[in-house]
């Protein structure tokens, strides 16, 4: 019976977590302010795969998986640019967002977590960034060298903010010592 | 001030009650329908297919009795996008595009030219677009958020059989849909807890950008973390209440499919499966050869 309870547990934890980093994802997609960075380019740099990378370390690749489907479908269905119209484009990367963020993470956990975190972030972040790209070249949308300059020009924010945000909470949540004193926000 | 009221851009759900067939349509079939069609408009990619494809949802929406205006309104944003891509596909042509490999150069000026590739690919993603927008938006405006996850797990209820969790996946869309409004609330407070303090939301342009990610601090970390906060209640309360998955749950409310179901899913099936075979068989070359030999016959 304990054992049983304990999985339940797990489970409603999962589900739970993972709905509410859905719900953090869809929110930042609808309010003008927090979901998109606007940039000198014209097109935004996005904080909408965040959750799905917290998702992702907090609970695991299954977590973080799911999120970046539901990230990915509701892109889809919000989309207003065809390249995002495209459901290859638009769900397969970011089903490994949180995936390969967990990883990251859990491989380089036993070293240094807020270390783990912060490099979790980026590879997740890197993982979406290199996906879409990618998938938008062989789909026929970008050439390599405009996806390539869109990846140095985006990517590298993108990676910059998921890291801050991302170690911020998750370090926050878990109350790791980051050695900082006080809040400074 | 009116910017601050969050509840107002969360938009999902807008359902427009009218009486038509899209509307009663079992939201399994609905479903397993509209994924065939995403599917023809995502791997067709030449013109005979796509034309098709328009007419298929102009059609739709006629027969969905939803406002056409108001349905086509939201494509208006996209417009400047459109006009980008095809401006980025004349600076650097792709070298193919879907199954057409010999581009032939149309017009050339410097290192800016139109190939029949590029052309293609110009009027195929407008095509997609108008095809998945209109599409989508039918979906949405058909179908209430219910009927919509109701319907979701219905069509994963046979994959429950090897042990996929239809029923935890369908849970998750319900709470996070729950809590989207929750949060846009939230959210509200905490901008305007910044606006309080001397933070300047919306005014700063594109080149401050520095600027523009040190304010989304302050709202996403506490967003984040109230969330998370939020989740530790809510699985002590499904917890205490005995939840333990989907194995043996019953539903209040069953879907029962009729024949117009049956055939709405029969001709989405012959419509996707022909698309598909005009693609492979890339019969819009037939027919462009065709029109070229008729207007030479006439001449």
């Amino acid at each position: 019976m304990k054992a049983n309870g304990q999985a339940t547990t797990v489970l409603v934890r999962r589900i739970v977590i993972a709905a509410m980093m859905v719900a953090i994802t869809v929110l930042l997609g609808l309010l003008p302010v927090g979901g998109f960075i606007p940039f000198p380019t014209g097109v935004n740099a996005t904080t909408l795969h965040i959750p799905a990378i917290v998702g992702g370390i907090l609970e695991g690749w299954v977590v973080g998986g799911l999120i970046g489907l539901f990230f990915g479908l509701f892109s889809l269905i919000r989309a207003a640019t065809p390249i995002f119209k495209d459901p290859l484009v638009a769900i397969i990367p970011r089903l490994f967002i949180g995936v390969t963020a967990y990883l990251a993470y859990a491989g380089l956990k036993p070293f240094n977590e807020l270390l783990a975190i912060g490099v979790g972030a980026a590879v997740g972040t890197a993982t979406n960034t290199v996906l879409v790209l990618s998938l938008a070249v062989l789909r026929g949308y970008m050439s390599i060298g405009l996806a390539g300059t869109v990846a140095l020009t985006h990517g590298i924010p993108e990676i910059i903010v998921a890291v801050v945000i991302t170690v911020s909470v998750v370090a926050a949540w878990r109350q790791i010592s980051t050695r900082s004193r006080g809040s400074s926000v | 001030m009116s910017r601050l009221e969050f509840l107002r851009y969360v938009t999902i759900g807008q359902y427009l009650a009218r009486d038509s067939i899209i509307h009663r349509l079992d939201p399994r079939f609905k479903l397993l329908a509209f994924g065939l069609i995403v599917a023809a408009i995502t791997f067709s990619s030449t013109y005979l297919a796509n034309a098709l494809l328009v007419l298929m949802v102009v059609l739709l929406l006629i027969l969905s009795k939803l406002p056409l205006a108001h349905t086509l309104r939201g494509l208006r944003p996209a417009l400047p996008a459109l006009a980008l891509l095809a401006l980025f596909q004349m600076l650097f042509p792709p070298q193919t595009f879907g199954s057409t490999r010999n581009c032939t150069v149309i017009w050339r000026w410097g290192f800016v030219g139109l190939t029949s590739c590029t052309l293609q690919l110009i009027v195929v993603s407008t095509a997609r677009l108008v095809e998945l927008f209109v599409l989508t938006s039918l979906l949405t405006f058909s179908t209430t958020t219910t009927e919509l996850v109701h319907g979701t797990e219905g069509v994963l209820a046979p994959l429950q059989q090897i042990g996929f969790p239809a029923h935890e996946l369908t849970l998750v869309v319900t709470i996070a849909l729950r809590f989207v409004p929750t949060l846009a609330l939230q959210m509200e407070r905490l901008v305007k807890a910044q606006i309080a303090r001397g933070a300047d939301f919306g005014t700063s342009g594109r080149f401050r950008l520095i600027k523009a990610t040190r304010r989304l601090l302050p709202l996403l970390i506490p967003l984040f973390l109230i969330s998370l906060r939020r989740s530790e209640a809510l699985i002590v309360a499904m917890d205490a209440r005995g939840y333990t998955g989907g194995r043996g749950r019953t539903q209040r409310r069953r879907l029962r499919a009729g024949p117009t179901d049956y055939a709405a899913l029969i001709a989405a099936t012959v419509f996707c499966v022909a698309t598909v075979w005009i693609d492979a068989a890339s019969l819009d070359q037939a027919l462009i050869a065709w029109l070229e030999a008729f207007i030479a016959s006439l001449k």
